[in-house]
């Protein structure tokens, strides 16, 4: 009630004293009425204000997040059905620094927020977008015209199933066809005999003759019976998903391997970083690992940073400015532009585009040269000398390789040195070989420089490899190549290997998105290696990792592996001839080298050459196109050289997009199934290392769905891609979905049937008395309280019950009150070591890469570190910059994702409403450019700077101009997140009636489709013949002035 | 009485070309009053760099332990918040620290907030404002979040006809939205930018409705939930211009979740750990600690606004 008097005496001027002094002409008579209704206010807030209804835990659910592959777990609160608000959940390590104790009751957690970023908390924008699909859509017109008109849900899966002259009704007399003609080879038995039986053909072990006598009756099941090693026609079937995760991962091959027979089902991981996974993966056997950023005392994040995006800001952000103000912790960042990240390191390298690899050589040899490597660490041969030394790690940087024809082929056996056995390597131990035992009593240690011959073969140790590898240049060289002062890399080597193993490499798109991405990785984790910092605290690690979901440990319930009642053999390589040897493929009996596209034995997901070899029909011809959460047309360089691909059925016979808008490549479908957002649906994502302790994340349903709710075999349940597998599937009468779908677990008819499960094993953990606590009967009421705003079709408690065993219902709905299961922060170090390790050699030369031809020339990979620049699909150096005098690098903002995220107004068009062309001052002067001036990209592959959208139209590549002091000359940059042609930006026709598009969801540019094309291949991008990533960063543009159209 | 909306201090979180100029007459102006810091007066213009290394002055905040020990600031934040609410809200003080060394620029705060509040197109609470600072290659990045000052002395709340908008005595500047008639005279006293003005408009009209085919009304539900500032319950719904549309508006360190014991939004998502809140009337207090730091500053301190946002530069 005094709350007036002191409001006046604050301000120095009383209501009424303001009153008589204003030349206000509003009127006094209705300051008079609102006055009373002022005091009233102040005294309705002198005591505390209401209660907050978000709060309540009665609208709050827990769950995890997609905005980006870093699946925060996410606390929702909810309002009448839709999420209002998102946070961090306070359970999670990835959000709440450290986290709550797992027991912590819903209740008591409801008041604690945690952190999540700008894509996080815009995803009430995602769910909430207008331009999400309800219905299914047939087109209307020829592929990519927009013309839409809804089908029945029933209609549709009639139609895809059974095929024909499904466009018959526009005027397309052609057949299309459908996955009961596709779905060729149904007998398993006969397909594991025919699988193995072709397999030996290939490898020239069986002749073609014999086989067809063998399977004379069933040659027709075959793609090609003159090379039955491609496998069956079910291959035909290709499911290419941008992002899917675990649980929706695992569902996506129990469809396509399992039950279908087809050994295509590929995620889109060479578009992100895959180079760096197989980096990390040749070396290690782990494909990830990332710095203890708690206990660091020097990172060099390396074409990444802890500000923008990597695995993630969310997590790792807090991590770094934390140790950085306590004066704990520097950093140091690799990258053309000054990121977030850069611009408040300790110190910045500019390096030139594309020489990453080239700068990790010449730090090695800095670092070799001052002799700052951990030698004692480097000479431990095997397990026992390691630990002899507590080391949890080793090497084979002492091992001796065999030099064939000048080639490092092979690690030389202790049976060829003639020391010991066929299974054991060898090394030279103060000039005497010794043998490398596998045994923990017997520690060996070896010389680290070996040049020699032994038994008439040359050998050099792998140590020695590097050394003359990186040798192999004056810093001079070295100084031209990166564009860097070498009193600035002396600093930050010396700084890297100033702190024993506290201080680590951390990299990821920037450094590996490059036709050398894989040794460009591998130099960055052998700068690690030279420290030897895995599984230090303050080092690399590999993070907590998590209770397995799909089974198969002591204490699962579930095992996903064994429950599938008549598994297919994957017969016949992927369309993308990833993990497959060229070599042992009948067609290389053929044809030998060059074979017609490239063949990928380290990789997977292998996104942007999936269409081009459908399309092309190597090594053989795809029927149909299932897309799923994927737009490889704006999302993959050169995407849209698929464009014409898709539009033409006799190159995709058959093209079903799953998708929640219509995206850049969904347009160009047959067909679209609308899919839901994440928090209509369930997934157990995995955690990034950067977690250090155990962690099981669940997505569950949080919100009404918006989509069509639809009947399947008698069950209502939303639109969305599980919905469309089980109608497919048992439509096909498939094994694995339906009746008796999980061996000895009962059927799969609805979403929860599968993910249940999932919940369950984590509920039960890996070990014996592991198991979660039940809910009380207090938690069991939240549980259904908290999801009174679902409808049946999602929520219903009987069906969920159903899916699991009753004695593990409570520990299920315990899981699911927190949004997943998560160990306690005390569980993340041991000592002076990581409590969760990797504890195995480093592989510093790789036998399998060195022993491994590239398959157009048929020339060895190299099998260790090394920089060779930039090269074509062959192996053949890439020209220089000819006429275009820019290296375009790409970027992301920390307010977006790559092609998902213009929906969101708060985050992508509120905070910054376009993207431009980062461009240092010299370069705009040069061009004639200046700050927000129009301009056009050009390069090579694209020199008109218009991308051709086929039926779709044109995109003119026009944006701004910024110019910055935080680009080094020569490079211009631009961020992803724009430059949408669809995905609600334009209009589409759906019935008849136009809808129009929301325009600023066009605004910027997507640089992708200025990018190079590889000069062999022509339809596809620049691509790691190892790693497989797709090259980003290896093209060369220019930018002249543009005006807007 | 109109003022068009191009004329509104908008704050712009990109920075143009031109203000970059702006901000070099700034700093300009900074480095005359860091010459007076040095004599004892403490100043620092909006928008300008710190030009003073990171490291030259590291105020040693709770030491950063590794291991089991380590406490999480905002769980101390939310106990002495709780301890503040015991206490009657004159006795109380509720202030913001933001350690623009520890600000990544990452913008989660000016979303969490929009999001926490609903905000419409055009309002923005917690602008986050970027410079790039040095020539190549010596550049830094310096970010500036900007929250209401919530000022001792606010020049916005004696201008307001109805007196619609004061501070209460927990320090806290709030607007009455149910006497607030729009007039916006408040936004043009603000020295620092804090408040904009509702239009009344949505993000997802009228393209929401052109799509409504596809999917239908549920999808924007959001823009027209109810919302809980000031502890009441309010809807922006279209076509009905009842407040907060119409309304000038501004941030009020989430009243409506401080006093139900929770930090407001910026506070709880800022993912470098900058933003910093609590009750300086506890000399307990982790903000009080923090503004006893020798990186201490408010912004445009001269004109004796007295903010409740202090900045570590």
């Amino acid at each position: 009630m005094n709350q007036p008097r002191q409001e006046k005496q604050a301000d120095g001027l009383s209501r009424r004293e303001f009153l008589g002094s204003s030349a206000f002409v509003g009127g006094m008579a209705a300051f008079a009425s609102q006055l009373v209704g002022c005091r009233a206010f102040r005294e309705m807030n002198s005591g505390a204000i209401g209660s907050y209804a978000l709060a309540d835990p009665k609208n709050t659910l827990y769950t995890t997040c997609l905005q980006c592959h870093l699946a925060c777990p996410i606390k929702v609160r909810v309002w009448e059905g839709t999420p209002a608000k998102l946070t961090g959940s306070p359970y999670s390590p990835q959000n709440y620094l450290p986290h709550l104790p797992y027991e912590t009751s819903p209740d008591q957690a409801a008041p604690a927020d945690g952190k999540l970023d700008v894509k996080g908390q815009s995803g009430v924008q995602t769910y909430g977008d207008p331009y999400r699909l309800r219905r299914v859509l047939k087109r209307q017109g020829p592929r990519g015209s927009n013309k839409w008109r809804v089908v029945e849900f029933n209609q549709f899966i009639e139609e895809v199933v059974t095929g024909g002259k499904l466009f018959a009704e526009i005027g397309d007399e052609r057949h299309y066809p459908g996955f009961d003609e596709v779905y060729a080879l149904r007998d398993r038995d006969l397909a594991r005999r025919m699988a193995a039986d072709a397999k030996k053909v290939g490898a020239g072990t069986m002749t073609l003759a014999a086989f067809k006598q063998q399977y004379s009756a069933d040659l027709d099941k075959l793609i090609d019976p003159d090379h039955p090693d491609l496998g069956p026609k079910n291959n035909g079937f290709v499911f290419q998903a941008g992002r899917i995760e675990h649980g929706r991962k695992e569902l996506m091959k129990w469809f396509t391997h399992d039950s279908f027979g087809s050994n295509n089902a590929y995620e889109h991981t060479t578009i992100c970083e895959q180079s760096h996974h197989i980096a990390f993966k040749q070396m290690t056997g782990k494909t990830h690992m990332k710095p203890d950023l708690l206990n660091c005392e020097f990172v060099l994040f390396w074409g990444t940073g802890a500000f923008s995006a990597n695995f993630g800001l969310t997590c790792m952000a807090e991590k770094v400015t934390t140790g950085t103000i306590s004066g704990r912790l520097k950093t140091a960042v690799v990258d053309p532009r000054l990121s977030n990240d850069a611009g408040k390191a300790d110190w910045w390298l500019p390096v030139k585009p594309g020489a990453d690899g080239a700068l990790a050589q010449w730090m090695i040899r800095w670092i070799l040269e001052n002799k700052r490597y951990d030698a004692r660490y480097l000479a431990n041969a095997n397990k026992a000398a390691a630990q002899a030394d507590h080391e949890p790690t080793w090497t084979n940087a002492t091992h001796l390789v065999k030099i064939v024809d000048g080639h490092p082929l092979q690690r030389m056996t202790a049976a060829e040195a003639g020391v010991g056995s066929d299974n054991e390597f060898v090394v030279s131990h103060r000039g005497k070989l010794l043998a490398v035992a596998d045994d923990p009593k017997r520690p060996v240690e070896g010389d680290l420089l070996v040049d020699a011959t032994v038994n008439g073969t040359k050998v050099k140790s792998a140590f020695q490899l590097l050394w003359d590898e990186a040798f192999g240049r004056t810093p001079d060289q070295y100084a031209r190549i990166t564009g860097l002062p070498p009193r600035l890399v002396e600093e930050v080597a010396r700084e890297l290997t100033s702190h024993g193993k506290r201080a680590a490499v951390d990299m990821y798109r920037g450094a590996v998105q490059h036709t050398d991405g894989f040794h460009t990785g591998c130099a960055i984790v052998t700068l690690n290696m030279l420290i030897g910092n895995f599984d230090w605290k303050g080092g690399l690690q590999v993070g907590g990792g998590h209770w397995h979901e799909s089974g198969g440990k002591a204490a699962s319930i579930y095992n996903f592996k064994k429950m599938h009642p008549a598994k297919m053999p994957k017969f016949g390589p992927p369309i993308s001839r990833e993990k497959s040897r060229y070599e042992d493929s009948s067609l290389f009996r053929d044809a030998g080298y060059p074979a017609k596209r490239p063949w990928y034995p380290f990789t997977g997901n292998l996104y942007q050459e999936i269409i081009p070899s459908f399309a092309q029909g190597y090594p053989y011809k795809g029927r149909i196109l299932f897309l799923h959460k994927g737009t490889p047309a704006l999302a993959s360089p050169a995407g849209d050289k698929v464009i014409g691909m898709l539009e033409d059925p006799a190159k995709v016979p058959l093209f079903i997009s799953s998708d929640i808008v219509i995206g850049e490549t969904t347009m160009y479908a047959d067909y679209i199934v609308p899919d839901v957002t994440y928090f209509e649906r369930w997934a157990t994502p995995h955690a990034t290392p950067d977690v250090p302790t155990k962690t099981s994340k669940v997505r569950q349903p949080v919100a009404k769905p918006l989509t069509e709710e639809v009947e399947v075999d008698g069950e209502r349940m939303p639109l969305c891609l599980e919905t469309f597998l089980i109608a497919v599937a048992k439509k096909l009468n498939m094994p694995g979905f339906g009746r008796g779908a999980f061996v000895g677990h009962g059927d799969f008819h609805r979403s929860e049937d599968w993910f249940l499960k999932l919940v369950a094993n984590i509920a039960v953990g890996d070990k014996a008395g592991e198991r979660v606590p039940d809910a009380d009967d207090a938690e069991l009421a939240l549980f259904r309280q908290a999801r009174r705003h679902l409808p049946p079709s999602v929520f219903d408690e009987t069906k969920w019950k159903r899916a699991v065993l009753p004695e593990l219902w409570r520990k299920v709905v315990y899981v699911l009150n927190r949004g997943g299961r998560f160990a306690s922060f005390g569980t993340t170090y041991d000592g002076e070591y990581m409590k969760s390790r990797f504890g195995k050699a480093v592989h510093l030369f790789m036998d399998d890469v060195a022993g491994q031809r590239n398959s157009l020339s048929g020339k060895f990979f190299i099998g260790y570190p090394a920089y060779r620049g930039q090269y074509d699909s062959s192996g053949k150096p890439l020209d220089g910059e000819g006429a275009y005098s820019l290296a375009l690098i790409t970027f992301k903002e920390p307010i977006g994702g790559q092609s998902r995220t213009i929906s969101n107004y708060w985050g992508n068009i509120a905070l910054k409403n376009e993207n431009a062309f980062v461009l240092n001052p010299v370069d705009a002067r040069r061009l004639g450019l200046a700050d927000g001036q129009l301009a056009r990209l050009r390069s090579t592959a694209n020199p008109q700077g218009v991308v051709d959208l086929g039926n779709g139209g044109q995109k003119e590549l026009v944006a701004k101009v910024a110019v910055s002091e935080g680009i080094r000359p020569g490079a211009v940059a631009v961020s992803w997140h724009y430059g949408h042609w669809a995905y609600g930006s334009a209009d589409v026709i759906v019935n008849g009636r136009r809808i129009v598009g929301d325009r600023r969801r066009a605004a910027g540019i997507c640089p992708n489709h200025a990018m190079a094309v590889d000069p062999i291949l022509k339809d596809v991008c620049l691509t790691d013949p190892i790693g497989g990533s797709a090259s980003f960063n290896d093209t060369f543009v220019t930018l002249t002035p543009a005006v807007s159209s | 009485m109109r003022i068009d909306k191009e004329d509104l201090p908008v704050p712009d979180p990109e920075v143009t070309a031109a203000n970059r100029a702006q901000n070099a007459i700034e700093r300009g102006d900074f480095l005359r009053k860091a010459a007076m810091l040095a004599a004892g007066t403490c100043s620092l213009a909006v928008g300008a760099a710190a030009t003073v290394s990171r490291r030259e002055a590291p105020a040693r905040v709770p030491a950063q332990p590794d291991g089991a020990d380590l406490d999480n600031p905002l769980e101390r934040m939310r106990r002495e918040l709780e301890r503040a609410l015991r206490k009657p809200m004159e006795e109380r003080k509720w202030v913001m620290v933001i350690d623009r060394q520890k600000c990544i620029g990452c913008k989660a705060c000016t979303v969490s907030c929009a999001v926490e509040n609903d905000l419409p197109p055009g309002v923005v609470y917690r602008p986050v404002t970027e410079d790039e600072v040095g020539q190549f290659p010596h550049v830094r990045r310096v970010f500036l979040p900007r929250p209401c000052m919530q000022c001792e002395k606010p020049p916005c709340t004696p201008v307001c006809p109805v007196t619609a908008t004061y501070r209460r005595p927990d320090g806290v500047v709030v607007v009455d939205y149910d006497i607030c008639i729009g007039c916006r005279y408040c936004l043009n006293a603000c020295p620092y930018n804090a408040r904009t003005a509702d239009f009344g408009e949505f993000f997802t009209e009228p393209a929401g409705r052109e799509a409504a085919g596809l999917v239908g009304e549920p999808a924007t539900a959001y823009e027209h939930r109810a919302t809980f500032e000031y502890g009441k319950s309010r809807r922006r719904e279209h076509g009905k211009e009842r407040s907060p549309m119409g309304n000038a508006r501004k941030c009020h360190f989430c009243l409506h979740r401080v006093e139900n014991g929770m930090l407001p939004a910026c506070v709880a998502t800022c993912l470098g750990g900058a933003t910093l809140f609590g009750d300086y009337g506890d000399p307990a207090s982790l903000v009080h600690e923090l503004v006893g730091s020798t990186r201490v500053t408010r912004l445009k301190e001269d004109l004796g606004t007295e903010p409740s946002v202090f900045y570590l530069a």
